[in-house]
């Protein structure tokens, strides 16, 4: 929860910075099941971001923005590929932070693939938008039929703590979940302009300030509605309001909040009771 | 006088037409449920919104979209977006309101509206179909102009949740026909911007409405299907 609340985060000066020197981020990695746990394979880091491999079981992979932070203009490109029966868990090391983008928006390329019986949790931390800021996300997965896929992302739009709004931004975010090669999950999120007031309208967010949507896609994905259901019950000391369905092979959750700490408490609950496995460390603070 | 060409719209999107849309709530029984929709002011709000913001705008899109790729016969192009707008529902049951509508649509046009175009371009759906995927190919394959499309479509969005919201109780049949009245402006507006969409258009934030129709699956007393 440090993150949201830090008031330490300096401005964003280098979105003064010409076009040459934007940050062009690449990680790519594949991991493989050794026989004695799931071990990295050709590793490649460029452009500011890291990927580091902290000692756990099963296999962390944690993203690491050295630039603390991305403007516009700023790329990440990042691709993971699983091997037959490996098993990770990919976060990232602190909140993302995206400041205002003087002219070109930020940009996030995902892409993953899982082979047969894989099993990817993918659960970065919060992504942070402040006023200004343009973000242009798209997640591609391919996926093995018996592979497991749980995916967790959260938008905090401004820190309300900091007593920080978000009247003119951009977000736009894109997943294609691809299970045996169809097209099974088309997440497009769009919301852009003066996302506050938008944010406030009861078909939207009635008030929320930080949203999260959950997909586990998983051959046991849609026995586990009802469980999903119990664990998610209405907490009244909790402002978070959810919901969740279950369809062709997946289970989706989407959570709205005024309040992005309630929020990150409620979602790492469940995560943590869903999955039956301790989040990894970064999350626990 | 109304375009002649455009008169098929006038049957395909009357209640009457076999879909099945009266059966589907978009969510909204819940929105009823929980107290977000209780009078004309809330029911207004609610549906600009969706057609602003939400799932109306993004299916306008989807209408054009399926309209041009249909027109220019391009059978990989339609077969793609019939898949995106399959995967795009963001619940159980508004994909079943958005596929059984689509399959009734095209059923009940091959047998009694049937064209050669529709024909040869109906394996592209093998997928699955939504309606407005439905709707724009075989709008494409009568020539009936995109515009006028886009916009019938909008306005049996808006005029089908009016009545499955009169048939809840916040709004009467006056209240509801002036909801209708009121949005004309904006469904001028939304399908004016659908006929100019590309496939980065699509896209909603109602995220109430997707919770909405999630939450609707476990309502206890249920008059609809969505």
């Amino acid at each position: 929860m440090l993150d949201v609340i830090s008031p330490s985060d300096p401005p964003p000066l280098k979105s003064q910075l010409p076009a040459y020197i934007r940050a062009r981020g690449i990680l790519s990695a594949r991991l493989q099941d050794s026989g004695r746990g799931t071990r990295v394979f050709d590793l490649s880091e460029a452009g500011g971001y890291r990927l580091k491999f902290p000692h756990a079981d099963p296999c962390e992979a944690m993203i690491v923005n050295t630039g603390g932070g991305m403007a516009g203009g700023d790329h990440l490109a990042l691709s993971l590929s699983l091997g037959p029966q490996a098993v990770a868990v990919c976060s990232t090391q602190s909140a993302e932070k995206i400041y205002r983008a003087e002219r070109d928006r930020a940009e996030i390329t995902v892409t993953l693939t899982l082979d047969d019986a894989a099993n990817l949790a993918w659960l970065p931390q919060e992504t942070i938008l402040f006023d200004g800021a343009q973000l242009h996300r798209k997640l591609t997965l391919d996926m093995a039929a018996n592979a497991t896929f749980m995916a967790c992302e959260t938008v905090v739009f401004g820190r309300s703590a900091m007593g920080e709004t978000v009247h003119a931004a951009s977000l736009v975010d894109q997943w294609d979940i691809r299970r045996n090669g169809k097209l099974v999950f088309a997440e497009r999120v769009k919301i852009t302009g003066d996302i506050q007031s938008l944010l406030d309208r009861p078909t939207i967010g009635a008030g929320a300030r930080a949203i999260a949507t959950m997909l586990y896609v998983a051959p046991d994905a849609e026995a586990r509605l009802e469980e999903v259901r119990e664990l998610l019950a209405p907490d009244d000391s909790a402002p978070v309001e959810w919901g969740a369905s279950a369809w062709n092979g997946l289970l989706c959750i989407r959570a709205v909040s005024p309040e992005a700490s309630a929020l990150r408490r409620q979602t790492a609950r469940f995560l943590n009771r869903f999955r039956q496995l301790p989040l990894p460390r970064v999350w626990q603070c | 006088m109304i375009n002649p060409a455009t008169l098929p719209l006038l049957v395909w999107l009357s209640p009457s037409f076999p879909v099945g849309a009266f059966a589907f709530s978009h969510g909204l029984e819940w929105a009823v449920e929980a107290g977000d929709i209780h009078d004309a002011e809330s029911a207004g709000l609610w549906l600009s919104d969706l057609l602003q913001h939400g799932s109306g705008t993004s299916d306008c899109c989807t209408v054009a979209l399926a309209w041009q790729a249909a027109s220019a016969h391009d059978q990989e192009r339609l077969h793609d977006l019939a898949e995106l707008a399959c995967a795009m529902q963001p619940s159980s049951e508004r994909r079943l309101e958005a596929t059984m509508q689509g399959q009734a649509f095209m059923l009940a046009t091959l047998s009694s509206w049937s064209r050669p175009s529709l024909e040869s371009l109906k394996p592209a759906l093998a997928d699955g179909v939504t309606y407005p995927v439905a709707l724009g190919l075989v709008a494409a394959s009568h020539e009936i102009p995109l515009a006028q499309t886009v916009s019938a479509f909008a306005l049996s969005f808006v005029s089908n949740l009016v009545s499955a919201l009169v048939r809840l109780g916040p709004l009467g049949q006056t209240d509801g026909q002036r909801v209708i009245a009121a949005m004309l402006p904006l469904i001028g507006t939304v399908s004016d911007g659908a006929t100019k969409a590309t496939l980065d258009d699509l896209g909603s934030c109602a995220f109430r409405s997707d919770i909405a129709s999630m939450r609707h699956e476990t309502q206890y007393t249920r008059l609809f299907r969505s």
